[in-house]
């Protein structure tokens, strides 16, 4: 179970301003049923002061969130919209003595749903400054395009990085993995624009071409094109085969693993293969699925592991 | 976190069962003096040796006679239920080496869901049988993924989230037709519903202590003679080279306790918790509205019942229910770290709105009277405190002239 505060527990059973209010002039609807959480805000704000004189909230979702519902009505309430509009989701977690990092993101859907009444109160329809694209941290809503941002102007090379600098995957950690996979992304292009990647071996890029004023690209000495001897080329399964094994090829996961086209002697698919897939129990996967790959071109076809 | 969040220990209400349970006494009874006087390890060949080989040998035979084994050598102890899911699921592709799809469903426990998914990584291809919305699969569907690639069926005799009771001693005929190796999970089946092993053609069965009153980490994996079997963990001959490490005699001698104590009890769950569960279950349908009885209500374990209460979410209502000393479960996003609702939920299609407040009451043979009448006693009053905070339910509530969204709990809006 999580371990709440005092602080939160009392918010959850006890909500302060928990109540629809029927002539509020600031609406805020943030959240939806299919997130778990969703958040009404409520205001009443003077509209000669601009001070916020009531506000409250409904909303659906755990504990924290209501929690944090209850305790933004409570530190917005008398403030002037500017003032309010100061309050960071940390100041509302803090408010609460903390929020176990996986909830963080209930006290952001607080901020965004004070966002959204203000829009309201000035009669705009509230589009969420999300032109951040997918969303890889929930726990702090922080999404793709921001990431690769951070990871692109400032080089970032570690997931601690991307955290230090955009929050993403500081709550539950579970997108660690897709921020792995986005800062190698962004890497794949500074490599492309010559920036080299501290402590990596240049990544070799197979059939990508690019015109570049610096010297051509190191030759990997995998995708070195491969000498046959005249008996393989000749084959009639020349070309159908080495357009199998380039699908096929295609297909492997990214981790160095290839099979390689040694040649043809007679039906009999001569191969190589490299990395993981050719590796205890896998090997034998690859083969069997190669061999059906092949026998799909052509039924007479057959593997052969030299 | 003090004391009084912990469910007022064993003074509290605990239905939580399918989670984990509570040890038996005679168990922990049974198990004190291999922690003491029997400390010796089962292969020494000295005075300290033989008691416990023969205390291990009596477990064997008492989880055989509990799931019906023709003979104690087809058990083997494990750590977890987790650790014999893994078994079964490796060992059938190892043993098979020309086979390479495993045919499950979309309702099983992580053990085999997660190990599933692993596996699709590394080359093997994994079909996943449906569900409908009461979370029943079809044979027929069944049979129609079977074939001479399959290394192994794996279905689960009952589930966790709904307490559906799959019908393995089927499942398993169908696979034996086709040759294919049959292995269920039946940690939330064994104790509750009659299981005889030998009846059926069922090469491994899995199951662990802890959901029937012994500890955590111990778990067993029925290998039916004559299936072919490579060991999961190697380094030692124990169980007759199929499992390595030095037996863990204190539990191995507990879960022997568990199950003769659950063979006992198996009447009790289908009698007198089967009335409990039913009590709870109609009680709350009379005095909730808008929540419904998740799972196929026909075809259930006699001790669980998962219900959805629409318009509110499923921590919330945990945590009022922890304040009254009430445990259950829940399968909402928030209560656990995946901030999606289960996926027994998802397959099921079962809508967002109910999803994410769905909980899971599981009784066991401690459950009393007392416990259900004061669930039913206080759960009237948290959902309705928890709708009266809720945007999605308008009931008596005034509408605002000013707001510019509706809040649509069958929308399929996301707004994160």
């Amino acid at each position: 179970m999580w371990d709440y505060s005092d602080k939160v527990k009392d918010h959850f059973l006890h909500p302060r301003n928990a109540r629809v209010m029927a002539d509020a002039n600031a609406v805020g609807d943030v959240g939806s049923i299919i997130c778990g959480d969703a958040l009404r805000l409520m205001l009443k704000i003077n509209p000669v002061t601009n001070v916020i004189e009531d506000a409250s909230f409904q909303t659906y979702g755990c504990g924290s969130a209501i929690a944090s519902s209850s305790a933004l009505t409570e530190m917005i309430k008398g403030k002037t919209v500017e003032e309010a509009q100061k309050i960071t989701n940390q100041d509302i977690a803090d408010y609460l003595d903390g929020l176990p990092p996986e909830k963080m993101h209930c006290s952001v859907m607080g901020r965004e749903a004070l966002d959204a009444a203000v829009a309201n109160y000035h009669g705009k329809s509230y589009e969420q400054a999300h032109d951040d694209g997918e969303i890889v941290c929930h726990c702090f809503g922080v999404g793709i395009n921001k990431i690769k941002k951070a990871v692109w102007e400032n080089h970032l090379t570690t997931v601690e990085e991307v955290t230090n600098y955009t929050k993403a995957g500081g709550g539950c950690q579970s997108c660690h993995m897709r921020i792995e996979e986005i800062i190698d992304e962004v890497w794949m292009d500074l490599e492309k624009c010559g920036v080299a990647r501290p402590g990596f071996v240049p990544t070799p890029l197979e059939g990508i071409k690019i015109a570049t004023s610096t010297a051509p690209a190191p030759a990997s000495a995998q995708s070195a094109p491969a000498a046959f001897d005249s008996k393989s080329e000749a084959s009639p399964y020349f070309a159908q085969v080495k357009a199998v094994l380039q699908t096929f090829n295609d297909g492997l996961p990214a981790d160095g693993s290839e099979v390689v086209f040694v040649g043809i002697d007679g039906t009999t698919v001569q191969v190589k293969l490299e990395g993981p897939a050719g590796e205890g129990m896998m090997a034998e996967m690859t083969l069997t699925f190669l061999d059906k790959k092949l026998k799909e071109a052509a039924a007479e076809l057959a593997v052969k592991r030299v | 976190m003090d004391s009084k969040n912990l469910g007022e220990g064993l003074g509290g209400t605990y239905l939580d069962n399918n989670a984990t349970s509570r040890i038996a006494p005679e168990v922990v009874e049974a198990m004190m003096p291999y922690f003491t006087t029997y400390y010796g390890n089962a292969s020494s060949q000295h005075g300290y040796g033989l008691p416990v080989d023969r205390a291990i040998a009596k477990a064997r035979e008492q989880v055989a006679d509990f799931i019906g084994a023709a003979y104690p050598d087809e058990i083997i102890f494990t750590s977890c239920a987790s650790e014999s899911d893994n078994t079964a699921l490796w060992t059938s592709l190892w043993t098979q080496k020309n086979k390479n799809e495993i045919v499950t469903t979309k309702v099983e426990h992580p053990a085999i869901m997660d190990t599933c998914a692993f596996l699709s990584t590394h080359g093997v291809k994994v079909h996943y049988l449906d569900v409908n919305r009461q979370g029943d699969i079809e044979s027929d569907k069944f049979e129609a993924l079977l074939n001479e690639r399959t290394a192994l069926a794996s279905i689960m005799w009952a589930n966790n989230e709904t307490g559906n009771v799959y019908q393995v001693p089927q499942l398993a005929e169908i696979a034996a037709k086709h040759h294919v190796v049959f292995h269920t999970d039946a940690v939330q089946a064994v104790g509750k519903i009659p299981v005889c092993v030998k009846d059926y053609p069922i090469n491994m069965l899995s199951f662990s202590g802890h959901k029937i009153h012994a500890p955590k980490g111990i778990g067993v994996l029925y290998v039916r003679r004559g299936t072919r079997f490579i060991p999961f963990i190697h380094g030692g001959h124990q169980e007759r080279g199929r499992r390595a490490g030095t037996e863990n005699v204190p539990y191995i001698v507990g879960l022997g306790v568990a199950c003769e104590l659950a063979k006992a009890h198996m009447d009790e769950l289908n009698t007198r918790v089967r009335a409990l569960r039913d009590k709870l279950e109609q009680g709350i349908l009379a005095t909730i509205p808008e929540c419904m009885v998740m799972g196929d209500e026909g075809h259930r374990t006699p001790n669980t019942l998962n219900i959805a209460f629409k318009y509110v979410e499923g921590e919330a209502i945990l945590l009022m229910l922890n304040e009254y000393g009430i445990a259950a479960s829940s399968g909402s996003a928030c209560s656990s770290e995946s901030l999606e609702p289960s996926h027994v939920m998802q397959a099921m299609e079962i809508p967002f709105s109910a999803a994410h407040g769905t909980i899971r009451f599981s009784l066991s043979r401690y459950t009393t009277q007392a416990d259900i009448d004061k669930t039913l006693q206080v759960l009237p009053g948290i959902i309705a405190r928890l709708r009266e905070l809720s945007p999605y339910w308008n009931q008596n509530k005034p509408t605002i002239a000013q707001a510019d969204h509706v809040f649509d709990p069958d929308s399929q809006e996301v707004r994160a």
